[in-house]
């Protein structure tokens, strides 16, 4: 996947999607923005990212390929040694789905494995996303 | 008999004292746990506590009537299973017991064994009628989950249009976001083809479900509907660099169908095998006749299904995952719509499937029969 030279700096972002046409969007805007984005288009592509570039924020899409892919790489995250050391990388997670994972499994436990710090249905409102992400990274 | 009530609760309520106790010690002695009350105000009570599956009640009781008891325990759980006991100068109130919702009664004097025979099939009843409920819950769940997929599937491009207005309105005069501008506009043209082909596939899905669609049953020679999609498509398989061949040596491949239903089945077959096919690759198009059926074959040389993804390859929206290949253009439906025609048509459709070696689609049709019923 490509990923432009990080700049001293300047903040990472990794976006997972199969949707070739929202990342290029998304992108589009974060770029202008001055940010480095690095782009995964599966649940696993994203993975190995993560352990490769440490972005400083993850965009992660729900439905890839036709399953929830999405949740399993929030699962993975939180719930696996290996990577432990992302515990604490921020997840802004989107998709056309209308409901959180909180609002789809109400009073399940196991929604605690799946929740991001953001839930952004798409279309994003490309403005209201940007205020979240520079919110997100200030901290 | 050797029925065992282990882990099931019964409630025995009856103002005799004689009564309470050999029900007790009748449905104890098969291991059911039972708590006997002289009253309906306490058997009430008790049911509230100790939830029992099945109730046993005594219609003939002072202060409570058994008919009122029947009523509140309802009240307090539904799904109760009651049974009345009743002398035979009650058998008329017996049928009111039963039309209030009780599950049998046991006339006195009743053997040990009727009783349990009675509480047996009390619980039995009750645990189909508790499984049937569960069925129910998962089903809506499905349906649900359902629904949420179909969404998902139909707003997907659409979000990825707007977005791509979105930014567009914020895009510069530049040669390099002119640049830009082409390539998105054509992408945005391109996503609102493939809304509308989902939509289109998805209703003829719902009017094949439905049944509303117009369905003939006429004879159709395959070797035709085969031959003109071969035709149809020799571009699309020139695009993909791919060669069609045919290997239908008979005269007729006859079967009996709708004709629009078949051409839909085999095009949609075609054409996954040319998309879905590799460079130089081939594919074969065989039919033969056996024993009263018309077997089609549409064989590719292309990447193929891997083993674990097989049971859900004509499920509504499934894609074959090629990692680090192009996406292939498609609704996901085409194999879903192949899978309720063939079904439709009284025959059975097959995938053989090696990865990175090619897969083998086989449906199999009711050959005609001249002289059968005619539609």
């Amino acid at each position: 996947m490509s990923a432009t030279e990080a700049r001293p700096g300047t903040k990472v972002i990794l976006i997972v999607d199969d949707d070739e046409d929202f990342v290029t969007t998304v992108r589009a805007v974060l770029e202008r923005e001055g940010y480095t984005v690095v782009q995964a288009d599966s649940g696993a592509e994203g993975l190995r990212l993560l352990r490769q570039h440490h972005p400083d924020l993850m965009v992660l899409d729900v439905m890839m390929e036709s399953t929830t892919e999405g949740y399993g790489v929030t699962e993975a995250i939180k719930y696996t040694d290996e990577y432990n050391a992302f515990q604490q990388t921020p997840i802004i997670m989107v998709s056309s789905i209308q409901e959180s994972p909180d609002e789809r499994f109400p009073r399940a436990p196991e929604v605690d494995m799946i929740r991001p710090d953001r839930y952004m249905t798409k279309p994003l409102d490309l403005a209201r996303f940007l205020e979240i992400v520079r919110k997100i990274l200030r901290r | 008999m050797d029925v065992s009530g282990e882990g099931e609760t019964v409630v025995v309520i009856d103002d005799d004292y004689a009564m309470r106790l050999s029900c007790d010690q009748t449905l104890a002695k098969v291991g059911y746990t039972v708590a006997a009350f002289a009253d309906g105000a306490r058997g009430l009570e008790a049911v509230g506590e100790l939830k029992p599956g099945l109730v046993v009640v005594d219609l003939k009781m002072p202060g409570l009537s058994g008919l009122e008891v029947i009523t509140r325990l309802h009240e307090i759980d539904p799904a109760i299973t009651i049974v009345v006991i009743t002398g035979y100068a009650t058998i008329g109130t017996a049928v009111d017991a039963m039309k209030a919702g009780a599950y049998d009664f046991l006339p006195k004097p009743f053997s040990p064994d009727e009783l349990r025979l009675i509480v047996r099939r009390g619980f039995e009843r009750r645990h189909l009628q508790l499984e049937s409920r569960r069925h129910e819950v998962e089903r809506e769940l499905q349906r649900r989950r359902f629904v949420t997929f179909v969404t998902h599937q139909l707003k997907t491009p659409l979000a990825a249009v707007h977005q791509y207005l979105d930014v567009l309105r914020e895009l510069g005069d530049d040669p390099e976001a002119a640049a830009k501008r082409r390539d998105w506009l054509g992408r945005c043209l391109a996503r609102t083809d493939e809304l509308r082909r989902i939509i289109d596939d998805w209703l003829t899905l719902a009017e094949l479900q439905g049944g509303t669609f117009t369905r003939q049953r006429v004879r159709v020679d395959l070797k035709e509907v085969l031959a003109r999609a071969a035709t149809a498509y020799e571009g699309l398989a020139a695009q993909n660099n791919v060669t069609l061949a045919l290997e239908l040596p008979a005269p007729a491949y006859a079967i009996r169908g709708d004709p629009t239903c078949v051409s839909v089945l085999f095009d949609n077959l075609v054409t996954n095998a040319i998309k879905y096919n590799r460079a130089g690759g081939r594919v074969s198009i065989r039919a033969v006749e056996a024993r009263g059926e018309i077997v089609a074959e549409v064989t590719d040389t292309g990447v193929g299904v891997a083993h674990a993804a097989l049971p859900f390859l004509f499920d509504e929206f499934f894609r074959v995952r090629r990692p680090g290949r192009p996406r292939v253009e498609g609704t996901g439906l085409g194999l879903a719509i192949c899978r309720r025609i063939v079904t439709e048509m009284g025959g059975v459709i097959e995938v053989e499937s090696t990865e990175d070696v090619g897969s083998t689609f086989r449906v199999r049709l009711p050959a005609w029969a001249e002289g059968a019923d005619a539609p």
